[in-house]
C-alpha cells in the first residue's frame, strides 16, 4: 500500500511539474520558400521579406532569365515553394509550358495590366488550317519603370503578408523603405530627364519600354549585341538613322566591345551602360545598380554634346519615324509633367533595325 | 436427446450428397438476397464516395450522367466542351478552387486525363515514385496504368489517335513518364495524367514546329513579306517535346477559349458552394453547375429499382426451393418408413422417431444458415475491394 501511495505521488508530481512549465519553446517557424523569375523580384523579395522569407532564384549566372527554360527538375523545385514570384506581362516564357500550382504563383504586375505596353512588329506566318498567326506579346523589363517597380514590390508585400499574417508589419515596414528608394530614383531619373529636353537617344536593345514611357525619352533602339561586332548592315542602317536622328550618345545593356565603342564615336555617339539588371549583377545589387544608371543618364544629361542642338530645332524625331504606340495619358504613371517634348512611346521597331522578327523575340540580354 | 442428435446426424453423414445438395441449396437462397444487397449498399458507397470527394463539377450544358461519368471515373464518351475561361472565372471568383479537366484521348486503352497539379491534392492522390508532371509533354501514371502498360519514371508513352481514319486530325504525341502513383483504389489508378496545356497539343491547338525564320525550314517556305511567311504542310511539326524544342512549343489565341470537358469546383464552404450554384441557374447559361453525388444518387435509385425486381425474383425462387426441400424431406420419410417402423419396434417411442426426423431439419437448416453466414461475411469483408479491382479500378 506505502509502495502504491508512493508510486501516485511521484507520478502527480511528475504531472505537476509538467503543467507548471513554462510552455515549450513554440517550432521556430520555417522560412517562407519564395522562388523568382528574375533579380529583381529577388531583390525586391528578400528586401521585403528579410529573414522570414528564403529566396530562391535558379536561373545560372550569365543566362537571360527572360528567355531560360528551366528542366523538370527545376520546375518541380519551383513547385514545391511557397510562393513564386512571376514578373508576369509575358516575362519567362517557361511559365506558361509549366505545370505551376495556382495558389502559390503571383503575378507581380497583374495589377497595372492596362500598362503593359504591347510588342508590335513581329512577323505572322501561316502553315496550317489555322490561317495567320503571329506570336506577339508584351514588353515585360517592367520594372525599368521605378513606380511600376513599386507595384511589384507591393504585390510581393501583399502576397507575404496573406502568407505570413504575423509578420505583415515587418513586411510593409521594409516595402515603405523600398518604395521610397525607388521614389528617391523616379526623381533622380526624372531630372535627368528634364535636363536631356527632349535630346535623341540610342538604345542599342530594345528593352527599354518602359524607362522611355515613363520619362518620355526622345529614343530609338536598334538590336545590337554587347558583346559582337555589328556588321557592315547593321552600321550603315545605323548611319543612315543617323541623318534624321542625330542622337549622340547609345546606351548599352553592358559595356560594348571597345572597337564598337569607337567606331561610334567617330560618328560622334558616345556610349554609356544603362544595365536592365534582370540577371544577378555581379557587383552590385538591384538599386545600387539602379543608382549607377541614374548616375550615367545625369552625366549624358550634363554633357553638352549630348544635345547639341535644341530639341525644338530637330527635326520631330517620332512624328516621321515613330512605329511605337503611343499609350494614353491614362496609361502612364504619375510621373513629372513636360512640356514642350513630344512623347516617343513605347519603342521604335523599324524593320531596318531588327534581324528577324520582333526583336523580343529571342535573345534580348538583360 | 443426444441419442436422436446422433442418429439424426449419423443419417444425414450417410446421406452425405442429398444433405450437401440440400445445405447448399437452402444457403444459396438465403445467400442471395442477402449478398446481393451487400453487393449493391458497397458499390453505392464506393460511387457515391467518389462523387462525395467531388463537391460541384462544372461542364457545358448537357448530359449531367455523362459529365459526371467521363469527369470522375473516365467512363462515356467525352461530353460536349466548355472552356479554360470558365475554370478562370471560377478561380477569379474566390469562391472555390477549379481544378480544370479535359479527358479526351486514350494512350492504349488508358485515359489520358489533362487537369492541373491541384487535382493531385483534391483527389489525395501521392506519389509512388518519381515527381508531378511539371513541363509541357510528361506525364504522371495511375498505379493500375503504370502496370498494365510496363511503363515507370524514365519510360515514354504515346496517346493514340482518336480514330484510325482520323488521319489530317490528332496526331500521336511522345509523353515522357516523369512519375507513377499509390494505389488509390478509384479510377486514378488506370489514368495517365497530363497537364492541360499537354492535352490540347495532343489535340493540335499548341504545337512546335521549325522556325520558319530559320534557314532549315526554307524548303517549306511558300512566300515571304515583312511581315507575313507562309509555309507548306512540309513544315516540320515536332511530335515530341524535348529540352531541344520545347521553347518552339506554342499556344495560338488566348487560352481561355480553349476547351475542357469539365471544371472540378471545390467551394471555401457550403455558402461559397450555394452561391456558385446560384451563378449558373440562369437558363442563358451555356455551362451547367451540379453536385455529382446528386447525379449519382439518381443512378443508384435506378439501380435500387432493379434491384427490388431481383429480390421478388429471388424470393419466388426461395418458395420453390423450400417447397422442393420440403418435399425432399417428405419423400425421405416415406421412403424410410420400414426403418422408422423398426426403430418403434425395437422400444424407440414414437416421440423419439419424430425427434430424430425434426432433428435432421433443424440440422440441415442450422448448416445453411451457417453457410449463408458465412457467404454473406466473405462478401461484406471483400465486396468492396472486388468493386473497385472489377468495377471502378
Amino acid at each position: 500500500m506505502r509502495v502504491l501511495a508512493l508510486i501516485l505521488a511521484l507520478t502527480a508530481l511528475a504531472c505537476a511539474d509538467r503543467d507548471g512549465e513554462a510552455p515549450a519553446a513554440a517550432e521556430p517557424e520555417a522560412p517562407l520558400s519564395v522562388y523568382v523569375v528574375n533579380y529583381p523580384l529577388q531583390y525586391f523579395a528578400e528586401r521585403i521579406g528579410g529573414e522570414q522569407v528564403a529566396v530562391t532564384f535558379p536561373a545560372p549566372p550569365g543566362s537571360d532569365p527572360a528567355f531560360w527554360s528551366p528542366s523538370g527538375e527545376t520546375v518541380a523545385a519551383y513547385q514545391r515553394a511557397d510562393v513564386v514570384l512571376l514578373n508576369g506581362a509575358g516575362y519567362a516564357k517557361w511559365v506558361g509550358r509549366a505545370s505551376l500550382p495556382r495558389a502559390g504563383l503571383v503575378d507581380t504586375s497583374a495589377s497595372f495590366r492596362d500598362r503593359w505596353i504591347p510588342l508590335t512588329g513581329s512577323v505572322s506566318h501561316t502553315h496550317g488550317p489555322e490561317g495567320a498567326h503571329a506570336h506577339r506579346g508584351w514588353a515585360f523589363t517592367t520594372w525599368l519603370d521605378p513606380t511600376l517597380a513599386a507595384l511589384q514590390a507591393r504585390a510581393i508585400t501583399d502576397a507575404f503578408a496573406r502568407a505570413r499574417p504575423a509578420h505583415e508589419a515587418a513586411f510593409r515596414g521594409r516595402f515603405a523603405a523600398l518604395a521610397e528608394a525607388l521614389a528617391a530614383l523616379d526623381s533622380r531619373l526624372a531630372a535627368a530627364a528634364e535636363a536631356l529636353d527632349g535630346a535623341p537617344l540610342l538604345f542599342s536593345h530594345p528593352v527599354y519600354d518602359y524607362l522611355i514611357r515613363r520619362y518620355e525619352l526622345n529614343a530609338r533602339s536598334v538590336h545590337w549585341e554587347p558583346d559582337e561586332s555589328p556588321t557592315p548592315a547593321m552600321w550603315r542602317v545605323l548611319e543612315e538613322l543617323l541623318t534624321t536622328f542625330p542622337a549622340r550618345c547609345m546606351l548599352w545593356e553592358a559595356e560594348p566591345l571597345a572597337e564598337t565603342k569607337e567606331r561610334l564615336l567617330g560618328l560622334g555617339v558616345r556610349s554609356a551602360v544603362y544595365a536592365p539588371l534582370g540577371d544577378t549583377p555581379e557587383n552590385s545589387d538591384f538599386l545600387s545598380g539602379m543608382q549607377e544608371n541614374a548616375d550615367r543618364v545625369e552625366a549624358i544629361a550634363r554633357s553638352p554634346e549630348a544635345t547639341p542642338v535644341s530639341s525644338k530645332q530637330m527635326p520631330s524625331p517620332g512624328g516621321t519615324t515613330s512605329l511605337g504606340k503611343e499609350p494614353s495619358s491614362e496609361g502612364r504613371g504619375p510621373g513629372p509633367p513636360r512640356s514642350g517634348v513630344r512623347q516617343e512611346a513605347g519603342v521604335d521597331r523599324d524593320p531596318r533595325l531588327a534581324h528577324v522578327g520582333s526583336p523580343f523575340e529571342k535573345g534580348a540580354p538583360q | 436427446m443426444k441419442d436422436v442428435l446422433y442418429l439424426a446426424w449419423r443419417y444425414l453423414a450417410y446421406h452425405r450428397v442429398k444433405t450437401a445438395i440440400l445445405i447448399a441449396s437452402i444457403a444459396l437462397i438465403v445467400y442471395l438476397p442477402v449478398g446481393l444487397n451487400v453487393l449493391v449498399s458497397q458499390s453505392a458507397a464506393e460511387l457515391t464516395a467518389r462523387a462525395e470527394s467531388t463537391p460541384l463539377l462544372l461542364g457545358a450544358k448537357g448530359s449531367p450522367l455523362e459529365l459526371v461519368l467521363n469527369s470522375l471515373y473516365f467512363e462515356s464518351e467525352a461530353p460536349d466542351t466548355t472552356t479554360y475561361e470558365q475554370a478562370e472565372r471560377i478561380a477569379a471568383s474566390g469562391l472555390a478552387e477549379a481544378v480544370p479537366l479535359y479527358i479526351r484521348f486514350r494512350s492504349r486503352e488508358r485515359p489520358i486525363v489533362g487537369t492541373s497539379l491541384e487535382y493531385f491534392a483534391v483527389r489525395s492522390l501521392r506519389l509512388a515514385a518519381g515527381r508531378p508532371m511539371a513541363v509541357l509533354g510528361e506525364c504522371v501514371l495511375g498505379a493500375e496504368a503504370a502496370r498494365a502498360l510496363e511503363a515507370g519514371p524514365g519510360d515514354s508513352l504515346v496517346s493514340s489517335p482518336e480514330s484510325v481514319f482520323d488521319l489530317a486530325g490528332v496526331y500521336p504525341l511522345r509523353m515522357r513518364v516523369v512519375g507513377v502513383l499509390e494505389r488509390a483504389h478509384t479510377p486514378d489508378d488506370r489514368a495517365i495524367f497530363v497537364d492541360v496545356k499537354t492535352a490540347w497539343i495532343i489535340e493540335g491547338l499548341g504545337h512546335g514546329h521549325q522556325d520558319l525564320a530559320a534557314p532549315q525550314a526554307a524548303s517549306a517556305v511558300l512566300s515571304r513579306t515583312d511581315d507575313r511567311i507562309t509555309a507548306n504542310a512540309s513544315i516540320v511539326q515536332y511530335n515530341e517535346i524535348t529540352a531541344d524544342n520545347i521553347d518552339s512549343f506554342h499556344f495560338h489565341g488566348e487560352l481561355s477559349g480553349y476547351p475542357l470537358t469539365a471544371v472540378i469546383a471545390v467551394p471555401e464552404s457550403e455558402r461559397s458552394g450555394v452561391i456558385l450554384l446560384g451563378r449558373y441557374e440562369g437558363a442563358d447559361q451555356i455551362a451547367q453547375i451540379l453536385r455529382p453525388v446528386q447525379v449519382m444518387d439518381e443512378l443508384l435509385e435506378t439501380i435500387l429499382t432493379i434491384q427490388s425486381y431481383v429480390l421478388a425474383a429471388v424470393a419466388v425462387l426461395a418458395v420453390a426451393t423450400l417447397a422442393t426441400a420440403a418435399l425432399v424431406f417428405w419423400l425421405g420419410v416415406r421412403l424410410r418408413r420400414r426403418e422408422l417402423e423398426t426403430l418403434w419396434k425395437i422400444g424407440g417411442s414414437r416421440s423419439a422417431v419424430a425427434g430424430v426426423l425434426v432433428s435432421e431439419v433443424v440440422v440441415v437448416l442450422v448448416l445453411a444458415a451457417a453457410t449463408a453466414a458465412g457467404l454473406t461475411a466473405l462478401t461484406s469483408r471483400f465486396g468492396s475491394a472486388a468493386i473497385r479491382m472489377f468495377l471502378l479500378s
